[in-house]
């Protein structure tokens, strides 16, 4: 039996699709997936993430901690900041991609925000990683309701809601507030490649939240937002979907994520050796992550075979159309070993490649990431 | 999608959502508007060659949405006559239109009044689905 979030009951009056994901019914589409997606780059739209897992780090030890689990230098992270990370295992391998806060409480120290399929095998693996440090791990995920408001007219939006820009959170920050009488801490954060929103909220609170959402948004020309136009829009931003583009066969370096990866950090960390090895080209790399633009009308998918000059090379990992471009795009890993024609996979910008679809070949080109332009402001 | 859509009179369905209408001596086969509403915006189509044939519940084309491929299944057998070419650059004519410019391809058939059989009316399909 799939989990609901604080929000079905709203969902429904609005007659979405639902589909199970990652052990939730969630909202897959409401008025169609390219005009949601539409909506989210030309206006706004709200999106339910309660799915999604809230893990609180506090503790005397909290951040000696976190720097043995994130290839980021998580000292450098002040109050209120925010860092994208990825939780390693001892062969680099990404076990989970997350955002961890460091919030303004001395007890609650730190928040990491999780993908709701990984919830318990981030907290077995950080369990195992604790033994030695004075912290408290603690999964608050069935607690929390998480908003997303995102696209240009988020900040207004939000600021008609009552919260003031200049006292919004800048650009992967996070602030404690209050949205019309509720309690809130909101981030600069998401998914999607445009400015917006992470509204972290108590369950109880969330249904009316979401209702005044939709309400005060109504002149910013604010949809609902389904699971479907999430993964198109953060594909077009060529942003990592665990699962997908990221597993624990692939290191950051692989997954083009070096530069999340701090290059001059003291600690140890899980993976650090091959990490850093692979940063420096002492370690080789199996596995290079590209982006590619198809030249034929038709998509690629999840699990497509990848070819250059008759000879497999990689794999598609994700793939669709992009409603922004009209195109379809997706994300590869190019596999070092069978890359033998591509003499160097460090200039891959250009190439042609083929992409396997139904027992014919299709013609591609890898192209630079991110798709389409992100308009995330830099704090 | 169309909220207005008009339903042929005479239409059969199939219950992996197709539709087959007979024309004078050939049959148009197209997806249901209950399929399409499922599927979402259509992005691709891939529509099968002329001359070639095809039985009963065999894959003759795929249709892409935004998330996923879709096998389509021949609601009766025959030989392809004719494909709805506008498809290939405007798949979204499915979404506006599935029961008439929304056609997918125009068969000649073999055995139709035994292929027939097991497919429902359209009330009757509705029911079944939904």
């Amino acid at each position: 039996m799939d989990k609901k979030t604080f929000l079905y009951k709203e969902q429904q009056k609005l007659h979405p699709k639902f589909t199970p994901f990652a052990g939730w019914l969630m909202p897959v589409s409401y008025k169609g997936i390219i005009e949601e997606h539409n909506a989210v780059r030309q206006n706004v739209g709200l999106f339910d993430v309660s799915h999604m897992g809230e893990v609180f780090i506090w503790g005397d030890d909290s951040l000696a901690f976190l720097q043995k689990l994130f290839p980021q230098d998580i000292s450098k992270l002040t109050k209120n900041k925010a860092m994208y990370c990825q939780l390693t295992n001892e062969n680099g391998g990404i076990i989970d991609d997350l955002i961890v806060y460091k919030l303004e409480e001395t007890k609650k120290e730190y928040l990491l925000i999780v993908n709701a399929s990984r919830i318990d095998e981030d907290l077995n693996w950080m369990v195992r990683n604790s033994l030695g440090f004075d912290v408290k791990i603690i999964n608050d995920s069935h607690n929390y309701s998480l908003l997303a408001i995102q696209g240009p007219k988020a900040s207004d939006l939000v600021e008609k809601l009552g919260l003031k820009k200049e006292n919004q959170p800048s650009y992967f920050s996070i602030k404690r507030g209050e949205i019309k009488g509720i309690n809130i801490l909101a981030a600069r954060t998401g998914y999607t490649g445009e400015d917006g929103f992470e509204i972290l909220v108590q369950n109880h609170y969330s249904a009316y939240l979401w209702d005044k959402i939709l309400e005060e948004g109504e002149e910013f020309g604010i949809l609902p937002i389904g699971l479907g136009a999430r993964d198109t829009l953060r594909l077009e931003a060529a942003l990592h979907l665990w699962g997908n583009d990221l597993d624990e066969t692939v290191t950051p370096i692989e997954a083009g994520l070096a530069w999340s990866v701090a290059k001059d950090k003291a600690e140890d960390y899980n993976g650090k050796s091959v990490i850093m090895g692979q940063l420096n080209g002492t370690v080789p790399k199996m596995k290079k992550l590209v982006g590619f633009v198809m030249k034929d009308k038709i998509p690629a998918r999840h699990g497509y075979e990848v070819y250059f000059e008759g000879e497999k090379i990689g794999t598609v990992t994700s793939g669709g159309p992009s409603p922004v471009l009209k195109k379809n795009i997706g994300l590869a890993y190019l596999e070092m070993k069978n890359a033998t024609s591509l003499n160097t996979l460090e200039k891959t910008i250009g190439t042609n490649i083929q992409i396997m679809i139904r027992n014919k070949l299709y013609d591609a080109v890898i192209v630079k990431k991110p798709f389409v332009e992100k308009k995330t402001k830099k704090g | 999608m169309a909220q207005d859509i008009k339903i042929p009179e005479g239409i059969l369905c199939s219950n992996t959502h197709e539709w087959v209408m007979e024309e004078n001596d050939k049959c148009i086969i197209g997806l249901t508007d209950y399929a399409i509403e499922q599927l979402g915006d259509i992005v691709f189509v891939e529509l099968p060659e002329i001359g070639s044939e095809f039985v009963k519940n065999e894959v003759f084309a795929t249709i892409e949405s935004v998330k996923a491929a879709s096998e389509i299944y021949m609601p009766v057998g025959g030989k392809i006559v004719e494909v709805n070419e506008e498809l290939i650059n405007s798949p979204e004519i499915i979404n506006e239109d599935p029961y008439e410019k929304g056609w997918l391809v125009k068969i000649e058939t073999e055995n139709l009044q035994d292929d027939l059989v097991g497919l429902l009316e359209y009330e009757d399909y509705k029911e079944e689905v939904s």
